[in-house]
């Protein structure tokens, strides 16, 4: 690396290298039984140029391409946008638990082991049904090199395991799944086989809604529809160009003052931690939403610059690309009720849990209009039965101001910690 | 790199094994607005190999190719792990081919700055307009040469170009912010994107004209569609049920798509053809070796036919259709669709829209997802038809229904078939985006779901 960093700094005045090792291997079943293990080993290498202030940049996978790099990071610095920035130097960098040994020494018998346990169980209760999973452990390394001085490299690992079940009956198919991964590695099997047969036995019974406006719960599976226009909301990138509904609205009121959330990549294991970000600017912990007050946006180095502002250190990136302002581990403050006083509080109204067609409506303005993959409907304070053929659409920024209630338990779903949602009224049309 | 490729294959005992290396040069550009967000040049080399054990499979992939014999070994180990009933593939004759890319100018040999120009005039036509906020422009060529060698003698060399544009105007007005999109390209070289001011004026426009349209309301409704959502109504609703790795092992979902069983009425024929040449799914062999070919998915309304790969053929005794894809040599190939279209039918789109009452003209096209019962398509626009004429402009709806009852529903297709290649592809089991066009021509459907306010 630091040859690259000298090769590349005989042609510009400024230069950062980012270095990718990583490892993975996915142990999948499917029908009901183990089908195929699948390895990753991969490497890339990405290098970022500051030339006449303009900024270049290219990727390679193999070090024979080395020239290739150099030569086509400086040729883009010619043409390149103007670099608002200056490469951070060492600076100093709090630990952050993102690797786990025992991710790393985890065996492929051991993953297959637990994916066979998850089967068995769902199996017992219903032995119809078609069952998938994969385990998946990756481990990787990253570096970062820069002409300021700064050189830093840390290990992270990953772990995941995801279980479905499927059934297809004539004109009514039902498709549960659920997921959870960490940096750390923890016996996943039980759990998710839980929730899913919690939610089979539920669709047991059909229920129907008609069109109109109801009370409705997003569990926490289903609130990244929810999140993930906010999550384009408070990018400093959107909120440059002006196209971030939120952009002229640091520091006022948007959402229910029921709702607080941070972005913080020291997190203990979360998905998304890590000791700095992609650019080695120290990680933190970012007030995002502080009781329904928007506090700050994200930024990378360049997108701060542009704006006359400070990074907060939210640089997502490959190193096959330049880096870009992303949530790191959005993390959601629990309510107090719990998921059954929710439903217990419900006349007639909706549990939202898997969906088809999010993020294809106009995401930017926070709106939404979903397909009820698995959604459940509530009649006087009880779980009725599964609701099919119905739409849920609403706005998010409308959903979040009118609250009833937040649960008190957090799932992670990918990097997004938050629990289920009870909100007011939501649109159906059946 | 043919002998390389056979002399590593032999030094296992495999049932069968195969080797893919493909090396990838691309160009891409980026603009948001009056910033180039990102410019440049990458090249990615890497491979993988994929071995059939009794019972399963095992595949790696990596970037150095001086190593394969021992990713081979840890390979093979791994493919005696699975368990369950035998696999099987069906068979292929052996084939030695070297198919070279086909591009009238080759990307690689037009300066970075050129490309830069062009984009940069196109996004200046893109930002033109009132009330237009921003825009995004993407520009993407990639050259691939992919190399595969299996175990059974086969070995192919193939190139490929792959040029494309990707752009949107987004118009704000207040809290109203509304974007339209057009995309051009596909498999061939830069030619594919020149000349499109058009197109990217028509994107500015759309993008203001929307400020005005009213949001949809909610219901069941009769709606015409274009082309462009045709297509990926053929792709949702109906093309993900039919790749045969979602059936092969599910004797309960194989009952309900028995062959000769009827979708729709006898106007409705959906394909799928790879040998397309310029469409983002063309290809000439699918990435287990196997020759691609034209299937009919829905014949004159009735279910004749699905997309296999060697394994899901062999399971169900049907033929390989050649459409086991990967997106790139970091994953093993699965069943995918290529080109995927609506055959043309004899109305024309005038004729289609006059014998609606009350109905939605629907255009342009946002996203589509389906969970093989359901589909969703969100159109970029629309329009309420009124005693068989086009009225007043709506937006931010999503339509979906079932499949199993919606293609029945189809009461008119029309002569006027148009295929695209989508600006984003096809995503399936975190193999996202994967080149394919989509198209049809206008089509209307009976009692579809709206999602609206």
């Amino acid at each position: 690396m630091e040859r690259i960093l000298k090769m590349a700094l005989a042609e510009a005045e400024e230069a950062e290298v980012y270095r990718e090792d990583f490892q993975n291997t996915t142990v999948s079943f499917q029908s009901n039984r183990l089908k195929a293990i699948d390895n990753s080993f991969g490497q890339g290498i990405g290098l970022r140029v500051i030339k006449n202030g303009k900024i270049g940049f290219s990727s390679i996978t193999n070090i024979e391409d080395l020239q290739f790099l150099i030569d086509s990071a400086v040729t883009s610095s010619l043409i390149g946008q103007p670099a608002f920035f200056k490469f951070p130097s060492t600076s100093k960098v709090t630990q952050v638990k993102c690797f786990d040994s025992a991710v790393a020494s985890l065996t492929v018998e051991k993953m297959v082991e637990e994916g066979k346990e998850a089967i068995k169980a769902i199996l017992e209760e219903f032995p119809y049904l078609k069952c998938e999973a994969e385990i998946e452990k990756t481990t990787a390394e990253i570096s970062i090199l820069n002409s300021s001085g700064l050189s830093f490299s840390y290990k992270k690992s990953f772990y995941s395991f995801y279980v479905y079940a499927f059934l297809a009956r004539e004109g009514d198919f039902l498709g549960v799944g659920e997921g959870e991964s960490s940096c750390q590695y923890k016996d996943l099997s039980e759990l998710l086989a839980k929730r899913v047969i919690e939610k089979i036995k539920l669709s047991q019974k059909k229920a129907t809604i008609g069109t109109g406006i109801y009370p409705v719960i997003f569990t926490s599976k289903a609130m990244p529809i929810i999140f993930s226009p906010l999550k384009r909301g408070i990018n400093g990138k959107l909120v440059h160009k002006k196209i971030s509904p939120l952009s002229s609205r640091l520091n006022e009121k948007i959402l229910s003052p029921l709702v607080s959330i941070v972005d913080d990549a020291t997190f203990p294991y979360g998905k998304s931690s890590g000791p700095v970000d992609g650019e080695g600017v120290p990680s933190r912990k970012n007030s995002i939403i502080e009781k329904g007050v928007l506090k700050n946006f994200i930024y990378d180095l360049q997108t701060a610059g542009l704006m006359k502002t400070d990074t907060t250190a939210n640089a997502a990136r490959g190193y096959d690309s330049l880096p870009y302002p992303s949530t790191t581990n959005f993390i959601v403050t629990p309510g107090k009720i719990s998921m059954e006083e929710m439903i217990k509080d419900i006349k007639e109204g909706l549990i939202v849990d898997q969906v088809i067609g999010a993020g294809q409506s106009n995401v930017l303005m926070g709106e939404f209009s979903v397909n009820l993959d698995l959604g459940f409907k509530i009649e006087n304070g009880k779980i009725k039965g599964r609701i099919k053929d119905a739409m849920a659409t609403g706005n998010i920024y409308n959903l979040l101001n009118n609250i009833r209630g937040i649960g008190k338990k957090i799932q992670p779903i990918n990097s997004t910690y938050t629990p289920p949602f009870y909100f007011a009224k939501i649109n159906v049309s059946a | 790199m043919k002998n390389y490729l056979f002399s590593c294959l032999s030094k296992i005992k495999a049932e069968y094994a195969e080797i893919r290396w493909e090396e990838r040069i691309s160009t891409h550009i980026h603009w948001v607005g009056k910033e180039l967000e990102s410019i440049g040049t990458a090249k990615e080399k890497g491979g993988c190999v994929r071995i059939k054990g009794k019972t399963g499979w095992g595949f790696s992939s990596f970037n150095d190719l001086d190593n394969l014999t021992s990713y081979l070994k840890l390979t093979l180990r791994q493919s005696l792990l699975p368990e369950g009933n035998p696999i099987f593939l069906a068979p292929v004759s052996p084939t030695v081919k070297i198919v070279p890319g086909n591009a009238k100018k080759d990307p690689r040999k037009i300066d970075l700055e050129e490309k830069y120009r062009l984009s940069f005039h196109y996004n200046k036509i893109l930002l033109s307009g009132p009330e237009i906020q921003t825009s995004d422009l993407r520009y993407v060529d990639l050259y691939t040469i992919k190399y595969f060698a299996n175990s059974e003698g086969t070995y192919i060399q193939q190139e490929r170009f792959y040029t494309l544009l990707g752009m949107a105007s987004i118009a704000r007005r207040g809290g109203n912010i509304q974007s339209a999109h057009e995309g051009v390209g596909g498999v061939g070289g830069y030619e594919l994107v020149e000349d499109q001011e058009e197109k990217a004026e028509r994107a500015a426009k759309r993008a203001s004209q929307l400020l005005d349209a009213e949001p949809a309301k909610g219901g069941k409704y009769t709606v015409v569609v274009d082309p462009e959502l045709s297509g990926v109504f053929a792709h949702e609703a109906f093309g993900h049920l039919s790749e045969a790795d979602f059936l092969f092992e599910n004797e309960r979902l194989l009952e309900i798509m028995r062959l000769g069983r009827r979708f729709g009425s006898e106007i409705l024929n959906i394909v799928d053809e790879p040998l397309i040449p310029g469409e983002g799914g063309f290809y000439l062999y699918d990435d287990e070796g196997v020759p691609a070919g034209k299937t009919y998915l829905i014949k004159e309304g009735k279910l004749v036919g699905r997309l296999h790969s060697r394994e899901t053929a062999a399971k169900m005794g049907e033929k390989p259709t050649g459409n086991a894809r990967a997106i790139s040599y970091e994953y093993p190939p699965i069943v995918r669709m290529s080109n995927t279209y609506i055959e043309k039918g004899e109305k024309s789109k005038e004729e289609i829209i006059s014998e609606v009452k009350n109905g939605i003209y629907a255009r342009g096209f946002r996203g589509g997802q389906t969970n093989l019962e359901m589909f969703t398509f969100a159109p970029e626009e629309g329009y309420i038809i009124h005693n068989g004429k086009i009225g007043k402009k709506i937006r931010d709806f999503n339509l979906t229904g079932n499949i199993f009852t919606t293609l029945s529903k189809i009461d008119a297709i029309g002569n006027d078939l148009i295929l695209f290649t989508g600006p984003g592809g096809c995503g399936k089991d975190g193999q996202s985006p994967l080149p394919v066009s989509t198209g049809g021509p206008h089509i209307r459907i009976r009692e579809l779901v709206v999602g609206g306010r």
